[in-house]
């Protein structure tokens, strides 16, 4: 597999504050590699130094074999970023925004007559032709962001949190379209606050701690690695008391922000779980599968502070 | 594709976005056109209205010209082009590209000429038509404009990239700074009717030597010789104003871009 990017042990002080601290990931082509942590855990850092808008103190990048710190300002054409907040201009229309950022990629004009309109149906914005982009719902301004993102081709695509700011219907439709980006090879390097999004796009994810990378792999991987195969969420005026009956039972319990959860060894029912915790005053409970946000609580660990979209735990 | 190409295709690409976007926001142009043709329409009636002055209609209109018109269009033009980039979240964006530094600041220099290129043309055909004559030559009136538009620019970045955050914050700012060096500047007064103290602190602006160098050509008809203080001045202005605008474009670029 050919490696687009590479980082190396990476760290980046800010004052004394250091935020990266030997952070290391490669991402092969055709990957989806999701980038999770809590706020302030350094993914925009990382993402920065990336699209060359920051550089690192030390370790090495590599983006093509090649080290990022000796590429001259054009190599940021191998690169496309789409932030969670679209920067595009209101006033023009959403060609003409796509037209502007090819000329600045130094596509030609023929390149930019066939690209423009490849990525107009694309991404399903020839109803919008005529409309000016200041007048398009957030949504729609995000698909055309990802377009602009797309319009030079760029070697690996970096989707910063890019569904954060729209609303659940327009993110379903952006999760449609950047899944047909990665079914078309696109590589990419995800960062997002909702687990279900880095779950259903990413072929691999890491995991984030203080700067550094503390867990990675497909998501098959990572659930394999949680000390049992379901999850029981439990509610109790009494948490001690099930917690002892868990530890009784072989099962671990964890508990966070006042929500205690039981790992289950086996795929138990509902009503294995009850008859198992009876006379321990639980109020409510609920029975899973293991998913990504049990692998995160659990790998990431105790000291991760839980952020914006983590909150359902 | 060679840098040099690239760059140039930066350039066109930087300027005909901002002419675009000018160009829709209808509002902003219908001001941009009616501030300088009232002020040249009721400083003609009142010139017109009195004998004693009607000789210095000449003087007024080529004032307004490079004192007033180009001082909003040009220098606050920049301001708010950089104010606007930055709450649209567009520069990090932009900074994110192959865009070469020189492009954008180019890009931004020939959209800014192109219009004060068309207000000059407005400006002056409704000065001839209430009868203002420009009596000098028009290769020395334009290289005084350019170098006014050159200056203009070169502090509409200066000020855009190390104060204005905000759009609101332009307009406050162009007339705290903007309507005291216009003053001062002799575009609505001449410099003689000045008390003393105020007419020693105008030399040092560099609106007053702007204006007496166009009135100069334009009204008086005076050649490179007689305005060669004026000349040098505004010479020496314009490249101060343009590396400080450039070097404050450069330190821009190394604070923003990680925002």
């Amino acid at each position: 597999m050919t490696a687009v990017l590479e980082i190396d042990e990476v760290h980046k002080w800010f004052g004394s504050h250091h935020v990266l601290d030997g952070f290391s990931l490669r991402i092969d082509q055709g990957e989806v590699v999701g980038l999770l942590g809590s706020n302030g855990c350094g993914k925009s850092t990382v993402l920065n130094i990336v699209c060359k808008l920051l550089s690192s103190d030390a370790g090495q990048v590599r983006m093509m074999g090649e080290p990022l710190s000796e590429l001259s300002y054009r190599a940021r054409g191998w690169v496309g970023l789409c932030t969670q907040h679209s920067a595009l201009y209101p006033d023009l229309l959403p060609a003409e925004n796509l037209h502007f950022f090819a000329r600045l990629y130094g596509l030609s004009e023929k390149e930019r007559k066939e690209r423009v309109p490849e990525l107009m149906h694309r991404f399903e914005l020839e109803n919008f032709a005529g409309t000016r982009v200041g007048q398009l719902s957030g949504g729609w301004q995000q698909r055309l962001h990802v377009a602009v993102s797309l319009i030079h081709r760029p070697k690996l695509l970096v989707l910063d949190e890019p569904t954060a700011a729209v609303d659940l219907e327009a993110r379903m439709e952006l999760w449609r379209l950047i899944e047909g980006l990665r079914d078309s090879g696109t590589t990419i390097l995800l960062t997002s606050h909702h687990l279900a999004e880095a779950e259903r796009l990413c072929s691999r994810v890491a995991l984030m701690r203080s700067g550094k990378v503390v867990a990675e792999g497909s998501v098959p991987e990572l659930l394999s690695r949680i000390p049992g195969q379901a999850v029981a969420k439990v509610q109790s005026e009494n948490n001690e008391v099930i917690m002892q009956r868990a530890l009784d039972l072989g099962w671990q319990a964890r508990q966070r922000a006042g929500q205690l959860r039981l790992l289950l060894p086996h795929d138990l029912s509902l009503r294995e779980v009850v008859e198992s915790l009876e006379g321990t005053q639980v109020s409510a409970v609920s029975v899973q599968p293991v998913s990504l946000e049990d692998a995160y609580l659990e790998l990431v660990g105790e000291n991760a502070s839980v952020g914006q979209g983590l909150q359902d735990v | 594709m060679h840098t040099s190409h690239l760059v140039w295709g930066q350039t066109m690409a930087v300027a005909q976005r901002l002419l675009l976007e000018q160009w829709r926001q209808k509002r902003g142009l219908i001001f941009w056109a009616v501030f300088p043709s009232t002020m040249m329409l009721l400083f003609g009636l009142v010139y017109a209205h009195n004998d004693s002055m009607r000789a210095g209609l000449d003087a007024a209109a080529a004032g307004i010209l490079v004192g007033a018109a180009l001082f909003f269009s040009c220098l606050g033009g920049t301001v708010a082009v950089i104010a606007a980039e930055r709450e649209r979240g567009t520069l990090p964006r932009l900074l994110t590209t192959p865009l070469h530094p020189a492009a954008y600041f180019l890009g931004v220099v020939m959209a800014q000429l192109l219009l004060a290129l068309m207000q000059v043309f407005m400006l002056y055909s409704i000065a001839l038509l209430i009868g203002v004559q420009y009596h000098g030559s028009l290769l020395l009136g334009g290289v005084v404009l350019l170098l006014s538009v050159f200056s203009y620019v070169g502090m509409g970045f200066f000020l855009g990239t190390r104060f204005a955050r905000r759009s609101e914050e332009v307009v406050v700012a162009l007339s705290a700074i903007g309507v005291p060096l216009l003053v001062l500047g002799g575009t609505f007064f001449p410099l003689e009717i000045m008390p003393q103290g105020m007419q020693a602190v105008a030399q040092i602006n560099p609106m007053l030597h702007m204006n007496q160098a166009f009135k100069g050509v334009a009204a008086y008809g005076k050649g490179f010789y007689e305005l060669r203080f004026e000349l040098t001045f505004l010479l020496v202005f314009c490249g101060l104003s343009l590396g400080l605008g450039i070097q404050s474009y450069l330190h821009l670029l190394g604070v923003d871009k990680i925002k």
